[in-house]
């Protein structure tokens, strides 16, 4: 493809720059970084447009090449391209410099085995030492800044992986005495010296002479990597000249010099310093952080080398150059300041946080300077904002805040005057009225005031908020500044209900301080004032942050008064909402009533729906689970959305959750009376459970549906009264039971459990016969008897009877049945089996081991069952 | 020290995004440091658009502030500089330094070398100051001479080019934008030896040194028994010294007269070579006694080519140059005002201009003005609902002049009317304007004589001085006003 033309690449590059990342998705960008080299040799393209091609891949060059490789044949090519411009001025030689050099460093092909790497760093060296390069690096007049632009890439190349110039360390001094400017040289041997010795404190040894070192590659040997590769390939986090990071994690590990590399090193910094009037102040500041990270680590390297400059350096209103000397500040301590000059220096950034002069931005980070002053002998724990001891409260007079500040000002100062009221307490009250504390409270009435401000910004409204905020944080334990700060609040809130969010807000956030003090008095301020119609959609959201168990009757009546002027869904919701932190806070009675008047009288569906919702879980949840089910969800504490968040509560409380049974059951023996069997049936529980309700299912349809079983509540170790299970079978036969728990647990979950199944056997049928009137037991056995083979059958068996003997076996099992007994030797027992089946058995003539049986039914079915029962009585005992 | 990213943007209120971005610049190097050394806690540059969002939602610059919303309103979200974390994504972009000045917003991100979490305090990262420094440059840059928007967008379209000179890789190698223009227009100048990198090349042609000084003088003024009226004197020194040779050294002194009021919280160009301890601690924390430092204050200095400020000074005058009350009193439908202004005997009697301002916020249209005035005229803007005292050039021999006057409101309009925080209820005040030539406050002067300059032939020296008000407030003495701490220490 040819060279693209002009508006085409104009095009282009007003797409990438839209955004880089959906040009490059587009269908264009592949082939964006290869058609920007290939047509920055284009004869066609003007010169301008190369340098915005060259200037888009010095802002994007890992957009254009992503990897390694690509980096590594872009920088070729920009190299090329650079060695191939004619020798007339051109304005590409300092971009193509720039990008090459951007494109290997953040490329990360800057290795010793890239070729690139390898052109690079002797053209740029060789450039920035002003050797004469040849005609290829065109007119004379462009020398200068060549040689600045190799001295910044060198600087950003070291940037980028330490120790890579650490060869030419002894290089860039000499070169530092002769002509030539000053400030890159400078810049470039500090931070070359500053990373030498990180790298060297790290691999334990000194700095080997790299000082005085002649330079290999000037002579056009191979790079030097050395010390680059001992570096480590990665950059180490080596901020901290401040004492804030924990000490050793400075990455400056204590390195001793020798007495001649001390020396040689002290020489240099001095040198370095010297010439530090020639760098402009900006750069001046970089020296002096570098230098103070170098240095600080060192032993027996006295830090009063920086002193001749500090007196010119605090005259200055420069940002860059009080901030660096807070760094040598914090970096040598007393070693450096003494109490005098900390005094000093606390005096001209406490003027500088106030000067006139200087604008906004400058004085609020010199006020946070302040608070995070680096004294020489900390008092208070470190890392948090705290006046400096020495200064006292005549020192802060002019930084304390006023109505007229700018909203950041105001909120810098204010924390301010809240550490001096905290100051100004442990001193004791000195009863004077103009007392800082006096002041702060004036301060907040006035933003309360401007906050109250119908129609005013929010910005005013949330500065007023912000201001409550940071005392209530700052002055938590003085209620003598809480007090007025809650009233004053709650009188806002009179004045402007609108503000219910940011009242809320704050309550979510302060301390427990203010905010229950707080609570009860916006509570009490909706409440007493039943809200005209505009305000009570906030009085509403407010209740529903403030309302619990207290002041019931006030907040149910202000509630009732309310819902006669809910009419719209959003009222009637807010409203239910208040309802629904009432239900949570435990509010009873009185809410019932209020819910039920709810159902009826809201219009919305929606409205009633929840009122009704919220009347039956009153009536019907005990209150730790109405609290569950209420309460927040934990599922997805995430959702903001209320209405999810509420549905996933109800769904985490209301859900039914499978669980291992808490529950053993068992059957009691049981009482054969009653019109229909009734299984007695014993609990025990291992944890407490309550609203149990058991239910039970019959196999195979052979009784009918049986009814669940309720108890209120169980606990272990007081076993409760037996549970009575009526049965009722469609046909004489035993069954297998099987057995549901659906039960809620102390955390108010609902939890839903199977049980092993009962055995409900043939005996716990049968029922008695009416008592027949005495004297006619004989008579209504035998007409029992003769009814019985009209449709019913006759059998005979032996009934095994242990050494007992018989009378012992019927007290045991028959003993209710029998009608007509002549013990020891024979009994008559007559037996109903619901639903109309019956068995007549006579145990006549019995001896030592057992008992002839004749047995009549009227139900064929039964006869086998029968059988059973009575071969097995012997063998149950 | 370096910086991840640099931004200019235009914050354009009424319009879609509120915003607009004028010029951006990524640092790739720096941002592959960060990476190193941010680790876990790095959040990368976001584009253009994202960042303009999530900037002016953090400025609360987007016209939509109706409702409440937790991540800008919450009370606990609270920023005390200028300097902010800006949510990306599920991120944080941190530490974003920014402030709007002329409806400009200046933005860069520096980089921090360690991990942000937890975050570092912001003294112990060099790139804030160096980023303040750069977006103030860029400001200066901007500003300086700038009027038509065409001329802002010629200025604009220079920078990328002036941050590839005084910013290429990220970090700042000179603030003075300026300088580097005129380094571009004047490549060819050999360098001697020891040049300084803050001058660019060197001056040919006549010798002459201008020294200006200018005092703004602020005041509020109560006349009320319990709080004390404030004022204070601020000046700046203006120097352009156009000499021969590579580093002349000159020493500029000002000195007051006897009865002068002694020059405070002096904070000087980094091109002074020295200074006197005197001038180092006189500072208007202290309280004033006979013993102040009252000068000569000398600075010896190495002047850059540019004009430059040599010192900026407080001082604490014992009277304010006009001393005034105004009374405002609300009666039915009518405002009632009273304004008295003295000049004080020992201020020059001969102004460029003086007016006074009399501005009623919060209100309707004026639509009915009587008045009585001993001197000058009354201008009336109505829709404005403000009031112009001019008293032209000279107050009459007996120094005093009063006005009073009785106003009518009509309907209050929100969107046409002034809106006021702090003029609420009987809250008001006039604000002065007056300016006097050739003359200061504090009585600091240059002494032709004692400028020293060691340098080739005798150069002419040309001084100036001036007086201009600024913010100088009289508040209705019939209501509350706003009070610093300083007032209230009577």
């Amino acid at each position: 493809m040819g060279p693209l033309g002009r508006e085409i690449w104009a095009q282009r590059l007003g797409a990438f720059r839209a955004s880089p990342s959906a040009f490059m998705a587009g269908p264009e960008g592949e082939d964006l970084g290869r058609d920007l080299l290939s047509d920055l040799r284009s004869e066609k393209l003007s010169e301008p447009m190369k340098v915005a091609l060259l200037a888009l891949s010095l802002e994007y060059p890992t957009q254009l090449w992503p990897d390694a490789p690509a980096a590594e044949a872009a920088a070729t090519s920009l190299l090329d391209t650079l060695v191939l411009l004619p020798p007339r001025p051109s304005a590409l030689r300092r971009p193509l410099l720039l990008a090459a050099t951007t494109a290997l460093a953040a490329g990360g092909a800057l290795s010793p085995a890239s070729g690139a790497s390898g052109r690079l760093l002797p053209l740029l060296l060789g450039l920035a030492s002003g050797r004469d390069l040849g005609r290829s690096f065109g007119p004379a007049s462009e020398q200068r800044p060549l040689q600045a632009t190799a001295w910044e890439c060198l600087r950003e190349l070291e940037s980028c992986r330490p120790g890579l110039l650490g060869g030419c360390l002894g290089l860039l001094r000499a070169l530092l005495g002769r002509e030539g400017p000053a400030q890159p040289l400078s810049l470039l041997l500090a931070l070359a010296l500053r990373n030498a010795l990180v790298i060297q404190a790290r691999a334990g040894t000194g700095l080997q002479g790299l000082l005085t070192a002649g330079d290999s590659s000037m002579e056009g040997g191979p790079w030097n990597w050395t010390l680059a590769e001992e570096g480590d390939v990665h950059l180490q986090p080596q901020a901290p000249s401040w004492p804030v990071a924990e000490e050793g994690e400075c990455g400056l590990a204590v390195l001793e010099l020798s007495p001649e590399e001390a020396r040689e090193l002290r020489a240099t910094v001095a040198q370095l310093l010297d010439a530090s009037y020639l760098l402009t102040p900006v750069a001046q500041a970089q020296l002096l952080w570098l230098l103070g990270w170098a240095l600080r680590g060192l032993r027996g390297q006295p830090p009063v080398l920086f002193k001749p400059q500090l007196v010119r350096l605090l005259g200055t209103a420069q940002l860059t150059l009080l901030h660096a000397m807070l760094a040598l500040k914090a970096a040598f301590g007393e070693a450096l300041f003494t109490a005098q000059d900390e005094a000093l220096l606390l005096r001209r950034l406490t003027l500088a946080a106030q000067h006139p002069a200087l604008p906004l931005p400058t004085h609020l980070f010199y006020l946070h300077c302040l608070l995070n002053f680096p004294e020489n002998w900390p008092l208070g724990p470190t890392g948090e904002e705290a006046a400096p001891l020495l200064l006292g409260s005549q020192l802060c007079r002019g930084l304390l805040p006023s109505l007229l500040h700018e909203p950041m000002a105001l909120l810098a100062r204010l924390h301010l005057l809240c550490l001096l009221c905290l100051e100004d307490e442990e001193k004791e009250e000195k009863g004077q009225d103009r007392s800082p504390r006096h002041y702060l409270e004036e301060l907040l009435a006035g933003l309360r005031q401007r906050a109250a401000l119908d129609g005013g910004p929010r910005a005013l409204a949330t500065l007023c908020f912000q201001a409550s905020y940071l005392v209530a944080h700052c002055l938590a334990g003085q209620p003598v500044v809480l007090t007025p700060l809650t009233q004053g609040l709650a009188q806002l809130y009179r004045t402007r209900p609108a503000l219910a969010p940011h009242f809320i807000d704050l309550l979510d956030r302060v301390g427990p301080e203010l905010q229950e003090h707080l609570r009860v008095a916006l509570r009490q301020e909706v409440v007493s004032r039943p809200g005209r119609e505009e305000a009570l959609r906030w009085h509403l959201q407010m209740l529903a942050r403030v309302a619990d168990g207290d002041a019931q009757s006030a907040t149910l009546s202000f509630l009732q008064a309310a819902a006669t002027h809910c009419t719209d869904w959003g009222l009637q919701q807010a409203l239910l909402r208040v309802c629904r932190a009432l239900l949570r806070a435990g509010v009873g009675g009185g809410l019932a009533d209020l819910l039920q008047a709810l159902a009826r009288q809201l219009e919305d569906p929606d409205g009633q729906d929840h009122a009704r919702l919220y009347y039956i879980l009153l009536a019907h949840l005990a209150g730790p689970k109405l609290g569950v089910a209420l309460g927040p969800s934990l599922a997805a504490p995430a959702l903001a959305s209320s209405l999810v968040a509420e549905n996933q509560g109800f769904a985490a409380a209301l859900m039914v959750q499978e669980a291992p049974a808490p529950i053993q059951l068992s059957v009691c023996p049981r009482r054969a009376e009653g019109p229909v069997p009734v299984l007695r049936l014993q609990v025990e529980v291992l944890e407490p459970v309550y609203s149990l309700e058991l239910r039970f299912h019959v196999e195979g349809q052979l009784y009918a549906p049986l009814g669940a079983v309720h108890v209120p509540c169980l606990c272990p170790g007081r076993p409760p009264r037996p549970l009575l299970l009526p049965l009722q079978p469609r046909r004489p036969t035993p069954a297998r039971l099987a057995v549901r728990a659906l039960y809620s647990t102390p955390s108010g979950l609902t939890c839903h459990a199977h049980l092993p199944p009962l055995l409900v056997t043939f005996a716990d049928l049968f029922l008695p016969f009416p008592q027949p009137p005495e004297g006619a037991q004989l008579d209504f056995f035998e007409e029992l008897w003769d009814s019985c083979l009209l449709k019913g059958t006759e059998s005979r068996l032996w009934c095994p009877l242990g050494p007992e003997g018989l009378e012992a076996l019927v007290s045991r099992h028959l003993e209710p049945f029998v009608v007509v007994a002549q013990p020891p030797v024979s009994y008559l027992v007559a037996i109903r089996l619901p639903p109309d089946s019956r068995l007549l058995l006579r145990l006549e003539a019995a001896q030592a081991d057992g008992v002839p049986v004749a047995l009549r039914t009227d139900d064929w079915a039964v006869l086998p069952l029968a059988g059973d029962y009575l071969r097995g009585l012997s063998a149950a005992g | 020290m370096a910086q991840r990213a640099v931004w200019l943007i235009s914050h354009e209120p009424g319009t879609p995004l509120c915003g607009i971005v004028k010029f951006s610049r990524r640092y790739p190097t720096v941002e592959e440091r960060a990476k190193v050394f941010n680790g876990a806690s790095y959040v990368p540059v976001p584009e253009d658009g994202p960042f303009l969002k999530a900037l002016l939602f953090e400025l609360r610059l987007l016209d939509d502030d109706k409702d409440f919303l937790e991540s800008r309103d919450s009370c606990s979200h609270i920023n005390k500089t200028s300097i902010y974390g800006l949510p990306v994504g599920s991120e944080e972009l941190w530490p974003v330094v920014a402030f709007l000045k002329n409806g400009m917003i200046y933005a860069c991100v520096p980089l921090v070398e360690q991990t942000l979490s937890p975050r570092p305090p912001l003294i112990s990262i060099s790139g804030i100051s160096q980023g303040f420094e750069l977006l103030f440059g860029v400001q200066d840059f901007l500003s300086s001479g700038q009027k038509t928007d065409s001329e802002l967008n010629t200025k604009l379209s220079q920078l990328s080019d002036l941050l590839l000179q005084t910013c290429p890789f990220g970090t700042l190698l000179d603030a003075n934008l300026q300088n580097s223009l005129d380094s571009i227009n004047f490549a060819s100048v050999t360098h001697p030896q020891k040049q300084p990198a803050w001058k660019t090349g060197t001056y040919k042609g006549k010798p002459q040194v201008s020294i200006s000084i200018t005092e703004k003088v602020n005041s509020m003024q109560y006349d009320k028994q319990e709080i004390a009226d404030t004022w204070q004197v601020v000046g700046v020194v203006t120097c352009k010294c156009d000499l021969e040779g590579s580093m002349p050294n000159v020493t500029i002194s000002l000195s007051l007269p006897t009865n002068g009021s002694p020059l405070q919280d002096i904070l000087v160009h980094p091109c002074v070579t020295s200074l006197d301890s005197a001038i180092l601690t006189s500072s208007s924390i202290d309280a004033m006694d006979d013993s102040a430092f009252s000068g000569p204050y000398k600075f010896p200095l190495t002047p850059p080519l540019e004009s430059f400020n040599l010192c900026y000074y407080t001082s604490q005058v014992p009277v304010p140059p006009i001393l005034g009350f105004y009374q405002v009193k609300e009666e039915e439908a009518q405002l009632k005002i009273t304004v008295n202004l003295k000049l004080h005997e020992s201020v020059k009697n001969s102004f460029e201009f003086c007016e006074a301002h009399i501005p009623f916020y919060n209100r309707g249209p004026i639509t009915h003005v009587e008045y009585k005035a001993s001197f000058g005229q009354l201008e009336v803007f109505r829709e404005k609902s403000l009031l112009v005292w001019i008293i032209g050039q000279k107050f009459p021999k007996s120094m005093e002049i009063t006005l009073s006057g009785t106003i009518i409101f009509g309907a209050k309009n929100h969107e046409k009317q002034p809106f006021d925080q702090i003029c609420i209820g009987g809250t008001a005040y006039l604000k002065l304007h007056f300016r006097i030539l050739d003359y200061t406050l504090t009585g600091c002067y240059v002494d032709q004589h004692s400028v020293q300059v060691f340098a080739s032939g005798k150069p002419k020296i040309n001084t100036h001085r001036k007086l201009i008000s600024s913010d100088y407030y009289i508040w209705n003495s019939k209501a509350p006003a706003p009070v610093t701490y300083g007032s209230l220490l009577l």
